[in-house]
């Protein structure tokens, strides 16, 4: 009792989301500490296919339950809920994870719902005092994070996409398939009567090599719009801030941040973005920051390699006409 | 004819927040409101049904009385009802002490064909509401939806899923959450807007919903924060100053140097 | 600008909304829109969501029951976002006006509400190949023959062509009889042997479409007749009495717009040294763009003002509000491009659209040339010897 650690695996048609694979890494780190047994639960229509999943052998599990019927073919809420519920009656584990995935973030407050139990979202750290588990997440407006502590048992969290790398195990974990008992209730009210694959490819941004970024600093959406030019010239990709988005300077797919994009390129350039923590969650990864803002104790100044005190839009404007007379 | 109830959220305009330095929540009362994005788009798919279907809309918010000019906004949109969730009471709710005090009004206002809700706040940022109140009501929800359509007396939910887009279809009543941009949302109505002084939203405090207080605000909130800490960040690079062209000219040199200029 | 007249709460509430509406739906694509030739139903629907096609649509039919005063407002804040919507938009009442005028109470009853909803966009169809500023040149016919009417001909140059349900056409019924030889009929899409032709290309308004009608035996039930058989040339005569003050008040709106964007452009442009407005050559322009602007505002609204107070025959005032204020346009946005010098006459900026957009304002809704002949006419009567 109380000694597992559960992480929901999402899986489709025999792939497992990365993000299931990446929230084990700190999870792992947590297991160990806190001497919990990590196992994570894969809802499948599909037996065969989700014990044949490559990374299962190499994924930092200690265990790795497989519960498989026909009706979990698309992961409906209801029924995804129904199976937790039932799991944390029976094993009552320690803390209940899932993945910031759209099916994550479904699920996890179904289950906190029923269970009435805390649910943290988005956690981005993790941190262990005296034995007592401690989340960590950004919070609104101003720098400063949250450690936040559930009161209720099972501790039930979302884990932020992008913010932890997968590794690998070294030990292959005990792969098995859990059966339910014969009366437990497979029904759901949800009928998926079409899917569509994602045609779409990722984010060019999520992706991208060099980004050139801007927030409120730069003033105006004319001012703004000649981050695309530079994005032209240095082959980058163009990001926005919060308050840029909502001010209509750039579209919302665009937005790096928590619930936006995260970036992790070899060149950030970050013009008049004072550095709020919903902002640099989402690059603060990158290999070298540079800072342009007018005021030199903004946070984000202090955490650029190379920072300039200027005013944003003057410097765009200088940096963009001397590289374009170079041509 | 049907109802749609629509649970809407006042925000504070991105830049504008305070954290309470105390509870560390947030100071509602001192910023300024602006209506979740998110939420506008909630409003439009349910104003969508009500044109196709004659479903009537009623607007519910949970925030303090300064959310009333809001609220009346969002009557000239064309909602059919307007309801203020108020009480100190409730200050400093967490997501489940939220979802509670929702599905005590929503039960108060049943029966009803939808509860409509925008994916997420762009203050708070969980999107754990509408599933959780849902989850308390043992009502289906259905997240992250793009459009839906009422044919045949039926629902069908068109939802972005993360391997791709999704048609639901599911029965009524239960829970959906609006994706924050739709393709289009639609101006208030000058009629309304005209007659927008004798609008007042009905008002309900915990004495109409009875609520223990164990179970809502600080106290019925789970999560705690335990701690708030800046995110120091010692500087750890060279800082420049001077006219913009001389600036700009080192940062090409930089650039170079480090091989992502010719 | 430097006056600010005195407005009721309904209609500063009416002027936020079209501000809202024209910040929403407009601005971010009307030089996309002028590029593209694109007619974008978008703000349309945005329009009449926000209940402004039912602006001057009397209640009892689903309107707000406002007048011209109120139409022009409108007309003005719209065509300061883009003035290619706005013709959309005002054209549609031009449409309106022969059945709100001279409709009998089954016609209003049948298109008035769906016109107030936005729902149905009208036309007004006047114009033939051989006959603009010489109206009664036309030669469409409508022939009577039972229950119906059959028309032939074209009429040309028709804004909303082929996006509007309601088609208010003017055709001969008794070329012998001359001035009153005409009769206004009410067309909707979908009747046999009408059809549309190709869209127009413009040099401005280009949000908004233009095309010839042709009907060919088009045949429509007796009772599309407006008023009666004879009143053509008065319905349309006085429909343009009544439209011409939209004319003026889009005229103030491309102006404004003009003269802020040149006017902000002077104040940052640094030659020499110093803005380039510190320049007399400068500064003098602007007061003077600023003179005639505000003098056109007063000559437009005052002219709603009459027509509001009951006047009988304004022909002569809504002729000099259209023509002045037109024309006033036309040299503003010409200056406000002289203003900005190089930037004045790129395309990515806006005011080159300013100055294309007036031009058309001059010509059409009866040339300035006509408007002149109309208001010397008027005149005359003034002076009896």
């Amino acid at each position: 009792m109380t000694e597992c650690i559960f992480a929901f695996g999402q899986c489709l048609e025999g792939k497992l989301h990365p993000a299931s694979l990446e929230i084990l890494t700190p999870l792992r780190e947590v297991a160990d500490r806190l001497n919990k047994r990590l196992i994570l639960i894969g809802l499948t229509d599909d037996k065969e296919k989700f014990l044949a999943i490559p990374e299962l052998k190499k994924l930092l599990a200690d265990e790795v339950w497989c519960i498989a019927h026909p009706n979990l073919k698309h992961l409906p809420d209801d029924l995804c809920e129904r199976v937790f519920v039932y799991l944390a009656s029976e094993h009552k584990p320690y803390g209940i994870f899932f993945p910031a995935t759209k099916k994550g973030l479904s699920v996890a407050p179904r289950v906190a719902g029923s269970l009435q139990a805390g649910l943290c979202a988005h956690v981005n750290a993790f941190e262990i005092k005296d034995g007592n588990l401690f989340l960590l997440r950004p919070t609104y407006g101003e720098n400063i994070i949250a450690k936040l502590t559930s009161r209720t048992l099972s501790i039930i969290a979302t884990v932020a996409l992008n913010a932890f790398p997968i590794k690998e195990a070294k030990k292959e974990p005990l792969i098995k398939e859990l059966k339910l008992p014969e009366g437990f209730d497979w029904s759901t009210k949800l009928t998926i009567k079409n899917f569509k694959p994602a045609k779409k490819e990722p984010s060019r941004l999520s992706v991208a090599k060099v980004v050139v970024a801007g927030g409120m600093g730069l003033k105006s959406k004319e001012n703004f719009q000649m981050l695309f030019e530079l994005a032209k010239i240095l082959n980058a990709e163009v990001g926005g801030t919060r308050p840029a988005v909502h001010a209509g300077w750039v579209e919302a797919e665009r937005m790096i941040g928590v619930s936006g994009v995260s970036v992790r390129p070899k060149l950030y350039l970050a013009f008049g973005i004072s550095g709020a923590i919903q902002h640099t969650v989402g690059m603060e990864g990158s290999e070298f920051i540079v800072s342009i803002n007018i005021d030199k104790e903004a946070p984000m100044m202090k955490m650029a390699h190379v920072g300039f005190v200027c005013d944003a839009p003057s410097f765009l404007k200088a940096l963009l006409r001397k590289l374009k007379a170079k041509d | 004819m049907g109802r749609i109830v629509v649970c809407i959220k006042g925000v504070p305009k991105p830049g504008t927040v305070k954290v309470d330095k105390e509870t560390h929540t947030l100071r509602r009362e001192s910023a300024e409101l602006i209506l979740n994005p998110p939420d506008r788009s909630a409003l439009e798919v349910a104003l969508r049904l009500k044109d196709q279907a004659n479903f009537e809309v009623i607007a519910i918010s949970m925030g303090p009385p300064n959310m009333v000019p809001l609220l009346q906004k969002v009557y000239a949109l064309g909602v059919d009802d307007l309801y203020l969730i108020s009480d100190r009471a409730f200050a400093g709710s967490d997501t489940l002490a939220t979802s509670r005090i929702l599905a005590r009004v929503l039960s108060l206002l049943s029966p009803f064909d939808l509860v409509v809700m925008g994916a997420r706040s762009i203050d708070g940022e969980t999107g754990q509401v509408p599933p959780e109140t849902a989850s308390l009501l043992k009502l289906p929800s259905i997240t992250y939806v793009k459009e839906i359509r009422f044919v045949d007396g039926k629902f069908v939910a068109i939802r972005e899923d993360d391997f791709g887009e999704e048609e639901v279809e599911f029965p009524s009543p239960a829970v959906v959450s609006i994706v924050p941009e739709i393709d289009y949302v639609r101006p208030p109505s000058l009629k309304r807007l005209l007659s927008l002084k004798e609008i007042t939203p009905k008002i309900l405090t915990n004495a109409e919903l009875n609520l223990d207080e164990a179970s809502i605000g600080l106290s019925g909130s789970p999560t705690q924060v335990a701690d708030v800490f800046e995110k120091s960040f010692v500087s750890r690079g060279e800082i420049f100053e001077g006219e913009p062209d001389e600036l700009a000219e080192k940062l090409i040199e930089i650039l170079k140097e480090k091989g992502f200029l010719a | 600008m430097l006056i600010e007249f005195p407005l009721k709460e309904e209609h500063k509430i009416m002027i936020e909304l079209i501000k809202e509406i024209g910040g929403t739906y407009i601005k971010p694509y009307s030089l996309e829109w002028d590029e593209k030739e694109a007619y974008d139903a978008t703000p349309i629907k945005a329009l009449a969501q926000a209940d402004l096609f039912g602006l001057i649509i009397p209640k009892e039919y689903g309107g707000l029951g406002f007048g011209t005063f109120e139409m022009c407002l409108a007309v003005e804040w719209l065509s300061y976002f883009c003035a290619g919507v706005s013709t959309t938009y005002a054209a549609s009442f031009l449409g309106a006006y022969p059945i709100l005028l001279f409709g009998s109470k089954e016609q209003k009853e049948r298109y008035l509400p769906s016109i107030a909803k936005g729902e149905k966009l009208c036309a007004f169809a006047l114009t033939e190949p051989q006959a603009g500023s010489d109206a009664f040149a036309i030669k469409t016919t409508a022939k009577k023959y039972g229950d119906f009417y059959i028309l032939n001909g074209i009429k040309q140059w028709i804004t909303n062509g082929g996006i509007a349900d309601i088609y208010i056409v003017i055709a001969l019924t008794d070329p012998a009889k001359g001035a009153r030889g005409a009769s206004a009929f009410i067309v909707e899409k979908g009747d046999p042997g009408f059809v549309v032709g190709k869209k127009e290309k413009k040099l401005g308004l280009r949000a908004s479409i233009t095309t010839d009608l042709i009907f060919n035996d088009c045949r429509i039930p007796k009772e599309r007749v407006i008023a009666k058989e004879g009143m053509g040339f008065m319905v349309a005569l006085k429909t343009l009495d009544y439209a011409r003050c939209g004319a003026g008040a889009q005229a103030l709106g491309i102006a404004q717009a003009a003269l802020e964007v040149s006017l902000k452009h002077a104040k940052t442009r640094v030659q020499f040294g110093q803005p380039v407005y510190q320049f007399q050559a400068v500064s003098h322009t602007f007061a003077e763009m600023a003179m005639r602007l505000t003098s056109a505002r007063a000559l437009v609204y005052s002219v709603c003002q009459y027509i509001y107070s009951g006047a009988k025959d304004f022909s002569g005032a809504s002729a000099m509000a259209k023509s002045f204020a037109t024309d006033q346009a036309m040299w503003i946005t010409e200056r406000a491009i002289q203003m900005m010098g190089g930037y004045g006459y790129m395309m990515d900026y806006p005011v080159q659209k300013f100055f294309r957009d007036a031009k058309c304002l001059q010509i059409y809704e009866g040339t300035n040339e006509i408007q002149r002949n109309v208001i010397a006419r008027e005149l005359a009567k003034w002076i009896k010897v």
